[in-house]
């Protein structure tokens, strides 16, 4: 049987530029509906329900594991920059954010300086 | 403890969005935008990527994974699966379960959603939706613009360049979960987090984050509620 669904995404690939359009109007549906589903689950549930004290953990764990293979682990063009650099940039921003008293900004800046700087020097 | 209400809630979330938030997403919009233009496809697709997908993961996935539509979207669609549970754990601070909450619907990612979980708890509820609408309309065109710049500015900027700058982005999201430590539900789940990083490693880059976020925030979960 043939599928129902084949022709109009043809269609849509088409007037979207081809494969790299057509992927970007899917994925871009695809990001509403993981949104969508989320405020939908919530419903009325309160900010202490299980479920969204579990969501949180999901979220701040996945953070936190992008972080860590950012660091050690990246892929595509930031792997370019030695490890070394990465865990300077990582050390010295979380130096600096705890000097400052937890001020974002002049963190952020010093991790890049750092990286930038040991970088400079291998 | 509540904050006193912002007389502005919405401007004063506009202005929390300047700061770091801006330039850690600034930059790595940038480098996403001169990495668009280097792989040859337009200013169109790239602002579309950053503005309709808005998730640096899932981004990096559509544009690294060629012209294999459904394909290259279910990739990215696995590196952003947190949007649900971030947008689940983010509802019951958008005030009162409406038709209003959905205006957030569009702006959920993660540098609002992480301003936001340490903002709106201490706002009055009135104040927390224009807050996070505020902070989040911010952050949604400084990402285009980002984008756009990048892409046009693509032939001044060097290899070497862009990767520092896509080292932002991480840099500027430990900084986050490094103030949220003190929580300890927090730190049990960025503590799993970082344990189950590896197995990202042992599957394929799109799906591994997923894998990783689901096992550590999971563990997580029930350790808490164990103790």
């Amino acid at each position: 049987m043939a599928d129902p669904i084949a022709p109009v995404i043809q269609a849509l690939g088409g007037a979207l530029g081809g494969g790299h359009g057509l992927a970007l109007a899917l994925s871009a549906l695809a990001m509403l509906a993981l949104r969508a589903a989320g405020l939908l689950v919530a419903g009325a549930l309160r900010p202490d329900h299980p479920l969204v004290a579990w969501a949180a953990a999901v979220s701040q764990a996945t953070l936190a594991a992008f972080v860590a293979l950012a660091v050690t682990a990246p892929g595509g063009a930031a792997a370019a920059v030695p490890w070394p650099a990465r865990l300077a940039g990582l050390a010295v921003g979380l130096l600096a954010f705890r000097a400052t008293g937890g001020r974002l900004l002049p963190a952020l800046l010093a991790g890049l300086a750092a990286l930038a700087a040991v970088r400079a020097v291998l | 403890m509540p904050q006193p209400a912002p007389s502005h809630p919405a401007r004063s979330g506009a202005a929390a969005a300047l700061g770091a938030p801006a330039i850690a997403m600034g930059v790595s919009f940038l480098a996403f935008g001169a990495a668009v233009a280097a792989a040859g496809l337009g200013l169109a697709w790239a602002l579309g990527a950053s503005l309709l997908v808005y998730g640096m993961a899932g981004q990096l996935v559509l544009l690294q994974a060629g012209p294999s539509g459904a394909a290259a979207a279910l990739g990215a669609t696995a590196a952003n699966a947190r949007f649900l549970p971030m947008a689940l754990a983010i509802a019951p601070w958008l005030g009162p379960s409406g038709a209003r909450r959905w205006l957030a619907l569009p702006f959920i990612a993660i540098t609002p959603w992480a301003a936001a979980m340490r903002m709106l708890p201490g706002l009055p509820p009135a104040a927390r939706l224009p807050w996070f609408l505020g902070f989040a309309l911010v952050s949604w065109m400084v990402a285009g613009l980002a984008t756009a710049a990048g892409f046009l500015a693509a032939p001044l900027l060097d290899a070497p360049l862009l990767a520092a700058l896509l080292f932002a982005n991480p840099l500027y999201f430990a900084l986050l979960l490094a103030a949220e430590l003190r929580l300890p539900a927090s730190r049990r789940a960025i503590l799993a987090g970082i344990a189950a990083a590896p197995l990202a490693l042992l599957l394929p880059p799109a799906w591994g984050l997923l894998a990783a976020g689901l096992a550590g925030g999971t563990l997580a979960f029930l350790w808490g509620r164990r103790g």
